[in-house]
């Protein structure tokens, strides 16, 4: 398998005041492999926004390497081909439409680039009906709703051309509707595009279904593996101040009550079929 | 209470004069502006009429907002002309009240100075209310690209247009949610004098600069993370292309122009 991102003893510290260091990453050893859909989980602070800005150099390791498609984040020459390689989105969609009306904030990353006019117009219409804004394209972005908003900010991303998106709680400021467009929408690129998916999130119902899950916590992965390998550490998850998803508590309860119920019950339809067995 | 904020004037429409390119509505616009003060008699004045007519006409603009265009300039138009009327020496003096005298000379500096303000003021604002301010942004951009290399920050300038196009809507809405979070902690807008209610703005004013702060700094990051690096090796996916009804415009302007100095050189 190929590696997209890699990286390698990341340590990262910053400085609040003179004296307080702040160790935000310590010794993160991690491969993403191409084309999977990979979900990072931890509660505030754990570090996982400040690795995710490591994945495409707005920030650079204090001590350590991160690799993006084989080129060091630390080499300058091979900035942006990082940035057009490992796009990022963040939560607050308000915050990163640069334009006035949809399409041109799409424009935006390939102009960027200096990508030739008529090849710029193929991507938008491709980026927009990759995330289905196709319709909205001639609207002024205050005029959508939160997840339409992110859907433009990811075919913003998309335009590009990227390899690997990686989503910094792309839904925690959306409502339910919002928050399930944009799950699909990613998953969609993850399946039909190939683009390999980061997910940082606090929402565990949406990783349930990810390649592989990685938890974080003060600053150091705590667990990786499949969702059922991660999610069956109801305790550790509980002391690390994480939820698990709702039907995976349900079990952990059953469990814990006497009843023989396997732990690695991630969906309803799983609970469903263990139940009527 | 900001809902209907409208940024700039601009009316939508469809008209030809909506359609042309902003960069030669820009120029046109300028070089009526010169004609203008080029014309030195009365009757001159005939074809900058004719020509705004027909602009009006065309584009279909409503008249009453050319004429709200020209109201917050009224008190700036009878200062000029009052003081031309006033102050202008020589010629023979037709009126003196106390020590103003009015001349013959004056009062048709007068008449000339107001007469230019008017059809500068209701010029520019044709070119306002039929372009969006995103095309004439444009327009700006690429009128100054040019002079770029004499140091005119063209690009910079058009990004900063658009981002605070982009972010009006937004930091309006933003006001009043702030407004009504204070309001409902006791906040008070609307009573007392203009200091009062001055200083009640500073609840209002405080949490406002800080967001917008942080949008700003959020947006940098998004922005660079797009691979922004200034105007260099930028494309655009819009281009501005000439079209024939362009140089029918510019056409038109220029027998306007013509017709002008040749009133003001060969007739009398």
């Amino acid at each position: 398998m190929e590696h997209i991102i890699t990286t390698q003893n990341l340590s990262f510290e910053y400085h609040a005041e003179e004296q307080t260091r702040h160790l935000v990453l310590k010794d993160i050893n991690l491969q993403f492999e191409k084309g999977q859909f990979i979900g990072i989980i931890g509660h505030n602070g754990s570090g996982k926004s400040t690795l995710a800005k490591h994945f495409n150099a707005l920030l650079l390791p204090t001590e350590g390497k991160v690799h993006v498609k084989g080129m060091d984040t630390q080499d300058t020459n091979h900035l942006w081909d990082i940035r057009q390689t490992a796009g990022l989105v963040f939560q607050n969609p308000d915050n990163q439409i640069v334009a006035t009306i949809v399409e041109e904030d799409v424009a935006f990353g390939p102009e960027n680039l200096g990508i030739p006019p008529d090849e710029i117009r193929e991507r938008v219409e491709y980026a927009l009906k990759a995330v289905g804004m196709w319709e909205y394209k001639d609207y002024p972005p205050h005029m959508l709703s939160g997840g339409q908003k992110q859907r433009v900010a990811i075919a913003g991303i998309i335009a590009m051309k990227p390899e690997c998106i990686i989503l910094d709680e792309p839904t925690a400021m959306l409502d339910p509707i919002g928050r399930k467009e944009v799950i699909s929408t990613i998953k969609k690129l993850n399946k039909e595009d190939g683009i390999t998916v980061i997910l940082i999130t606090h929402f565990m119902e949406e990783v349930v279904d990810a390649d592989r899950v990685i938890v974080m916590d003060n600053g150091k992965v705590v667990l990786d593996g499949t969702p059922k390998e991660v999610f069956k550490e109801v305790a550790l998850l509980k002391k690390i101040g994480l939820s698990v998803p709702q039907v995976t508590e349900l079990a952990y309860q059953l469990k814990r009550e006497g009843f023989d119920v396997p732990l690695d019950i991630l969906t309803v339809e799983e609970m469903v079929e263990f139940l009527c067995r | 209470m900001f809902r209907n904020i409208t940024i700039g004037q601009y009316i939508p429409g469809d008209s030809v004069v909506h359609k042309l390119d902003p960069r030669i509505k820009i120029i046109i616009t300028f070089i009526f502006i010169v004609a203008i003060f080029f014309i030195n008699k009365l009757s001159g004045y005939i074809f900058a009429v004719l020509y705004l007519y027909l602009v009006i006409a065309i584009s279909k603009t409503p008249f009453s907002y050319i004429l709200k265009g020209l109201r917050p300039v009224i008190i700036i138009l009878l200062l000029t002309v009052s003081l031309n009327m006033f102050f202008t020496p020589g010629g023979t003096v037709l009126y003196t009240l106390g020590p103003l005298k009015v001349t013959t000379s004056g009062l048709r500096l007068a008449v000339f100075m107001g007469l230019r303000l008017i059809f500068l003021i209701i010029g520019t604002s044709l070119l306002t209310l039929t372009t969006s301010p995103i095309s004439l942004t444009d327009g700006i951009e690429h009128i100054l690209k040019p002079f770029s290399r004499i140091g005119v920050p063209a690009h910079e300038l058009a990004m900063m247009m658009t981002i605070a196009l982009r972010f009006i809507p937004t930091l309006i809405e933003e006001t009043e949610k702030i407004m009504k979070a204070q309001m409902a902690r006791g906040a008070d807008f609307e009573s007392g004098n203009i200091v009062k209610r001055a200083k009640g703005l500073v609840p209002l004013l405080v949490p406002l600069f800080i967001s917008a702060f942080r949008r700003a700094d959020e947006l940098a990051v998004a922005m660079e993370s797009r691979c922004y690096r200034g105007g260099q090796n930028r494309t655009r996916m819009k281009q501005l292309k000439i079209q024939p009804r362009d140089y029918e415009a510019l056409a038109v302007t220029l027998i306007m122009v013509l017709l002008i100095v040749w009133n003001r050189v060969w007739t009398w």
